[in-house]
């Protein structure tokens, strides 16, 4: 099967998409490529991971203030939110809404930074991807010395971008894990008190920043 | 023959609470066929989908014992252990046991009706036994692409008819189901690391020393995965019933791009 006029044909033929102008208009009239809207930000999330710069537990909350940034762009909380709560969202109204998607972006935050910085000297892989209608699944491994870790990226697209709305770690939906978790609550003790077991999850995940961040607690775990 | 009687008596009332008519039907097992993209997946309830929670009372106690096991006496231990043994040797100890482990594993993947993951773990048995040195490196995937697969006794049960039972959370192990469960125990039979000695004293120690092994590469996600959550209980169960999902759809070997 290999034939070296192969990669050379697709080489030229790689460079006259990229030229200025080319790229736009090739896929401007398809639906944008998943991969290739989500690869940026993933590799900018490494960047600031293993930049020595960010390092250490004083960069700690600096380091986490540059990935949420980012995570907004690429990340739609708001879909997130509406398919965590369920049936209950409808209930709510625009300001309640609002109130939710605050706080369950910030608990997000934790969780999904939490793992990421884990893997100090990580390499994200891109595997595979597949689209259906407005939908689009990413598959990456998380590649830290002996770990492999499977990530994929749930994705609905929005006005031309591919927007996250689900992450699955290891197999495991993050919004479904959280979706029964919250509707156990809700169904027990009501929807207020949902509300206020995050605002004080919030809390205490607030008061654990200030100490070594988790990367600088398992270092010594891998090598040794 | 005490272990026999238990498991017997296990797989009895696994089939009765479940009435099963064996019939091999591949899919079955498959039921929660998981296509993330679908909204289906969003909608359905997790447990009941499954198998249902009737012990979660008794599943709640044993998982708060677990969970003071774990952090008081196993995580301390496995992270002496850690400190001790270099990570290069732990992996080592965890492929020799894997290893050990692949003919149960083919003679599962074969009862499935998996013929190719089958072949694929015979060779991995292979090579592993051979160039891997008593399947201490896992040449297989490294030098020869055949990555491990997944066929459990639990799986095997599940093609052939009999239902879950119920979810059950069992002291010193975790989640699982009735079926499950009866199924590791049943598959410690197999086991060639257990046949070594007729005393459980021994079999507890050589499977403390398995999974406290298996422990020391997983250090402190436990702690840090619990920190986010807001019931450990219900994200655990809902987390085991996914991951199950997610192995057994793999080991179905559907492609992806079918579309």
């Amino acid at each position: 099967m290999f034939h070296p006029g192969n990669i050379l044909f697709s080489f030229i033929f790689f460079f006259l998409l990229w030229l200025p102008g080319g790229s736009g208009a090739v896929h401007a009239a398809k639906v944008p490529d998943p991969t290739e809207q989500l690869r940026p930000y993933v590799d900018k999330v490494v960047e600031i991971l293993t930049d020595p710069e960010f390092k250490g537990e004083e960069a700690c909350i600096k380091r986490r203030e540059k990935v949420m940034e980012l995570a907004q762009e690429r990340f739609d909380f708001n879909e997130m939110s509406r398919r965590v709560l369920g049936p209950q969202w409808r209930s709510l109204s625009g300001d309640e809404q609002d109130y939710f998607v605050g706080l369950f972006t910030t608990l997000l935050e934790h969780v999904y930074i939490g793992k990421i910085e884990d893997y100090t000297d990580q390499k994200v892989a891109f595997r595979d991807q597949r689209v259906k209608n407005d939908r689009a699944q990413v598959e990456t491994d998380i590649i830290d010395k002996n770990v492999v870790i499977p990530v994929s990226y749930i994705m609905l697209l929005k006005d031309g971008q591919w927007l996250v709305y689900d992450i699955i770690v290891e197999g495991v939906s993050l919004v479904r894990n959280y979706m029964e978790q919250f509707r156990e609550i809700i169904r027990k003790d009501g929807y207020p008190s949902l509300l206020k077991r995050m605002e004080e999850k919030i809390q205490e995940l607030q008061k654990s920043i200030g100490k070594p961040c988790p990367t600088d607690l398992s270092v010594d775990q891998g090598t040794s | 023959m005490a272990r026999r009687t238990l498991s017997f008596i296990l797989l009895a009332s696994a089939i009765a609470v479940t009435g099963i008519v064996p019939r091999f039907s591949p899919a079955a097992a498959n039921a929660a066929e998981i296509d993330f993209l679908s909204d289906d997946f969003y909608d359905y309830d997790d447990v009941s989908r499954e198998a249902g929670d009737p012990l979660e009372p008794l599943n709640r106690v044993i998982f708060r014992f677990n969970d003071k096991m774990y952090i008081h006496v196993m995580e301390p231990v496995a992270s002496v252990y850690a400190a001790a043994v270099p990570l290069d040797l732990r992996e080592c100890i965890f492929n020799f046991f894997r290893n050990l482990e692949e003919p149960v594993r083919f003679l599962n993947a074969l009862l499935q009706g998996r013929f190719g993951d089958s072949g694929e773990v015979l060779t991995r048995f292979l090579i592993n036994s051979t160039l891997g040195i008593y399947g201490l490196g896992d040449a297989a995937t490294r030098v020869f692409d055949v990555p491990p697969v997944e066929a459990t006794l639990g799986e095997t049960l599940a093609v052939w008819g009999v239902g879950d039972g119920a979810y059950l959370v069992v002291p010193f192990y975790g989640s699982s189901t009735i079926r499950d469960f009866t199924a590791v125990v049943g598959e410690g039979f197999g086991e060639p690391y257990y046949a070594w000695t007729d005393n459980y004293y021994y079999m507890g120690t050589v499977y403390a020393g398995k999974e406290t092994n298996k422990l020391s590469m997983h250090l402190g996600e436990y702690e840090e995965l619990k920190s986010v959550l807001f019931d450990p209980y219900v994200s655990f169960r809902n987390a085991y019933f996914q991951y199950r999902s997610k192995v057994r759809g793999q080991s179905r070997s559907v492609p992806d791009n079918a579309e």
